[in-house]
């Protein structure tokens, strides 16, 4: 006898799936269940814990259930009152595949499987709904809307984020629609829209619209012969007509078609159809929207075959970038789209010089360092690459190091045309310096990590952030084992790069006033790439290599990671990774507006909101500094 | 000269005896305890249930629970009290000396933990000296203590009504020993955690 296993049992009774149960039995499992607190933010597992031996009800609060891709944490579910979780251990041997945390004070029962497991197999609806719950793996929302409250899937499932961002892009339609009025022919209105290739004609009373007639209504109304063809438009068409203001978004033209299931919609001065006719918007115009997304712009550069065809694709890359920042779609879900594309045209430039000069002698790889390394160039800034090729016989070595030259020479060429400056250090694949073998990038890096400072080949951060771009991901993967080696019990490498992040001069003088140029060509502007960027990126590339995280090599995701793997300071790396998006989207539309990169920020044309904004970004930076200072001792070049 | 003291030992009962040798080694199990007294005079008063829980690993353990009714026919019928509740009730009863005797059994070398924990304890003391037996030796804990240590407040008691509200427990309409101790445990655990004990 045991009352609050009764009260608990009461409790479980109200819920699927132990409606299913006798009280007795629910009796029983509450005897054998654990009460757990849960403080807010306390997680409960995470992905790649071992299975523990209970599933989970909440009793009160609310649980997430999240997955992290890419070092972003994506909500799957929220667990409630009632509601079930963790039923990975009944049918699964491997670890968890997600993370359950508390978003709330929580009390949650865990109910142990063993206890469990008999009454699930006795109960034929029970074992249905923990296996139902188990894989219920839906992307529709409205399946999940239905499910709420009945099951909480434990599967993985992802939309993919990318496809998101067409649905802010503004249509183009037809803005000079054909119109007839109500006393027309059918014969004639159908002759109109045949000349003019068109698939309706609005039917108007003093330009106001007050029907449409279109293809289906042609197809079922005419050509089945309800309606004779020397009928008046009056007789077949659809009434009222749908309208729409101007500027409606793919996503509000895909979602009124949905719902009045319509074809068309009429465009009108104030969105009522009691104003003049604008246009009209057919499927046919949300088709064409939808090509001129990332994916199409992708498969237009790699059949691209001029400089000049990658040059129009770049162009309207920033058109996609500044449509996309002023309808505020995330800035981290905008860089990895121009990531994506700068990518894609940078291998269609190497690929273009091959063409020229026949396959490549010997395997080869081909790396994007510094921004566009690190993915995150949204303006045409200027190009850094290296490129390693494999070693060949001593007799070859010539012929070999001559063509990769020349590779060099003739991509970053191209790329120039294409709108990225050269760098101003040569730090690219065209130098041959930054051009040579495996053996050699292999003893350059170790002279690099273990004397730093003393190199004639002044050692430069970025070449820490690399992505390949084209040739063999081997190569890479040698390099990146060659920094990671090196960086084991490594203090004096820490110490260089620690210094290199700590040198840039602070942002706001010591009476919290902007510091800007005080004299050149930018006197009295904000230089917001060295002073407030560049501390950001550095220490985010110092802590990552620190924590060896492998293969993040953007800032933001280099934080977000950080507050994963360092949870005591994730706090500020949280913040740090917040004001780098800001700062970033400060400079990409300085960059936008003066069709430059965007280095310095116009002060005077700042908005006293917009300065408040841009100086609370760089708070977070003194804590990254401190940080910086605590962790590693700078003691040798400082 | 010191023969007294080996015979007092040798008075205590058995499950006495078998009490204080387990505190030859440290607990990690906490026992949650919530008794029900006819008043606040340890003298004059009894005990009529307890209710406890164990707390093991920062969870509060459902099936290692110990909870019984005291049949105090005697303390009723001196004081002219109806019976009617200890008989009617479905809980399981026991009378005083066997309800002392298997609650501490039940705890053992735990650390308790309760609200007000200093009466309970002393109202348990008065009854084992009623069978022969020494003072309770487990460390306690008491919830209202911690919490005026989480908030710094020196000057104030709460009762356990307004801790349940100021840590957003659900009510329940419920009373008896069992639910005093439930909430209690709960209680513990967040202040537990707030506080940073592990």
């Amino acid at each position: 006898m045991n009352s609050i296993a009764e009260h608990i049992a009461d409790f479980l009774k109200k819920y699927p799936p132990f409606d299913n149960l006798t009280f007795q039995e629910l009796s029983e499992i509450a005897t054998s269940i654990r009460v757990i607190n849960l403080e807010k933010h306390k997680v409960l597992f995470q992905i790649n814990d071992v299975l523990h031996d209970s599933f989970y009800v909440v009793a009160s609060g609310v649980i997430n259930l999240s997955v992290i891709a890419d070092a972003e944490e994506t909500l799957l579910n929220k667990c409630y009152e009632g509601d079930i979780f963790g039923l990975r251990p009944f049918f699964a041997k491997n670890n968890y595949m997600m993370t359950a945390k508390a978003r709330e004070e929580s009390i949650i029962y865990a109910i142990p499987i063993a206890v469990f497991r008999p009454f699930v197999a006795n109960n034929s609806e029970v074992l249905d709904f923990l296996l139902h719950s188990f894989a219920t793996n839906t992307s529709n929302p409205s399946d999940k809307e239905n499910l709420r409250g009945k099951l909480i899937s434990d599967n993985v499932y992802f939309s993919n984020q990318q496809s998101e961002m067409q649905y802010f892009q503004s249509l183009t339609y037809n803005i000079a629609p054909i119109t007839a009025t109500a006393s027309s022919i059918v014969q004639e209105a159908a002759q109109l829209m045949t000349n003019s290739l068109s698939t309706s004609v609005l039917v108007c009373e003093n330009n106001l619209p007050i029907g449409i007639v279109t293809n289906t209504d042609m197809c079922s109304k005419i050509a089945t012969g309800r309606f004779p063809i020397t009928t008046t438009l009056d007789k077949i068409m659809s009434s009222p007509v749908v309208t729409v203001i101007e500027n409606v978004s793919l996503a509000e033209a895909q979602l009124l078609m949905l719902k009045y299931n319509v074809t068309h919609l009429c465009v009108t001065q104030d969105g009522t159809d009691k104003s003049a006719v604008k246009g009209v918007i057919s499927e046919h115009d949300l088709i064409v929207a939808q090509a001129s997304n990332p994916g199409v712009l992708i498969k237009e550069i790699k059949r691209s075959q001029t400089p000049k065809d990658l040059k129009g694709i770049r162009e309207r890359l920033t058109e996609l970038i500044q449509k996309s920042i002023s309808k505020n779609i995330p800035l981290s879900h905008v860089n990895n789209l121009a990531s994506e594309i700068n990518l894609a045209i940078i291998k269609r430039s190497v690929e273009l010089s091959i063409l020229d000069l026949g396959s490549p002698p010997a395997r080869y790889a081909w790396l994007s360092i510094g921004s566009q390394g690190r993915k995150e160039q949204l303006l045409t800034t200027d190009q850094d690459s290296m490129l390693i090729f494999e070693d060949v016989t001593a007799e070859k070595y010539r012929d070999v190091k001559d063509y990769f030259l020349k590779l060099g020479k003739r991509t970053t060429a191209i790329l120039e045309k294409v709108g990225y400056g050269y760098c101003t250090y040569g730090h690219m694949a065209s130098n041959m310096l930054w051009c040579k073998s495996l053996t050699d990038w292999t003893n350059q890096y170790n002279s690099w990590m273990n004397t730093p400072g003393e190199n004639s080949n002044q050692l430069s951060s970025i070449f820490f952030d690399f992505e390949i771009v084209i040739g063999e991901n081997k190569i890479e993967e040698v390099i990146e084992n060659v920094v990671f080696n090196n960086i084991k019990n490594n203090t004096l490498l820490f110490d260089f790069l620690g210094n290199e992040a700590l040198r840039k001069n602070s942002p706001l003088t010591f009476f919290k006033k902007f510091n800007v140029e005080e004299k050149g060509p930018n006197k009295d502007k904000f230089d917001i790439k060295t002073r407030a960027l560049m501390p950001l990126i550095d220490g985010a590339r110092l802590f990552s290599l620190s924590y060896n995280l492998r293969g993040v090599n953007n800032t933001y995701l280099r934080f977000k990671q950080l507050a994963i793997t360092d949870p005591r300071n994730s706090e500020i790396y949280l913040n740090c990774a917040k004001a780098f998006l800001t700062l970033s989207k400060f400079r990409t539309m300085e960059g936008l507006k003066n069709d430059n990169s965007g280095q310095y920020i116009n002060m005077q044309e700042l908005s006293k909101a917009n300065k408040e904004i841009l100086k609370n970004a760089l708070a977070p930076m003194d804590e990254l500094e401190d940080l910086i200072k605590n962790k590693f001792q700078l003691t040798q070049f400082s | 000269m010191l023969d007294w003291i080996k015979n007092i030992n040798k008075e205590y009962p058995e499950f006495w005896k078998l009490y204080l040798s387990k505190f030859e080694k440290k607990s990690n199990r906490f026992v949650v305890l919530s008794t029900e007294t006819t008043g606040l005079s340890l003298e004059k008063d009894v005990i009529l249930s307890f209710g406890s829980f164990s707390i093991i690993n920062n969870s509060i353990v459902i099936g290692d629970s110990f909870e019984t009714v005291i049949a105090q026919y005697k303390f009723f019928h001196e004081n002219g009290i109806s019976n009617e509740f200890t008989i009617e009730t479905k809980m399981k009863k026991m009378g005083e000396s066997e309800a002392i005797q298997s609650l501490v059994e039940f705890i053992g070398n735990s650390v308790l933990v309760g609200h007000h924990i200093d009466f309970d304890v002393e109202m348990i003391n008065a009854a084992l000296e009623r069978l022969d037996c020494g003072r309770l030796k487990n460390e306690a804990l008491d919830i209202d203590v911690m919490h005026r240590k989480l908030l710094d407040i020196n000057n104030k008691q709460f009762s356990l009504e307004e801790l349940c509200d100021i840590y957003k427990l659900p009510k329940s309409d419920r009373n008896s020993s069992s639910e005093d101790a439930y909430k209690i445990g709960l209680l513990f655990l967040k202040l537990k955690s707030r506080l940073g004990l592990n």
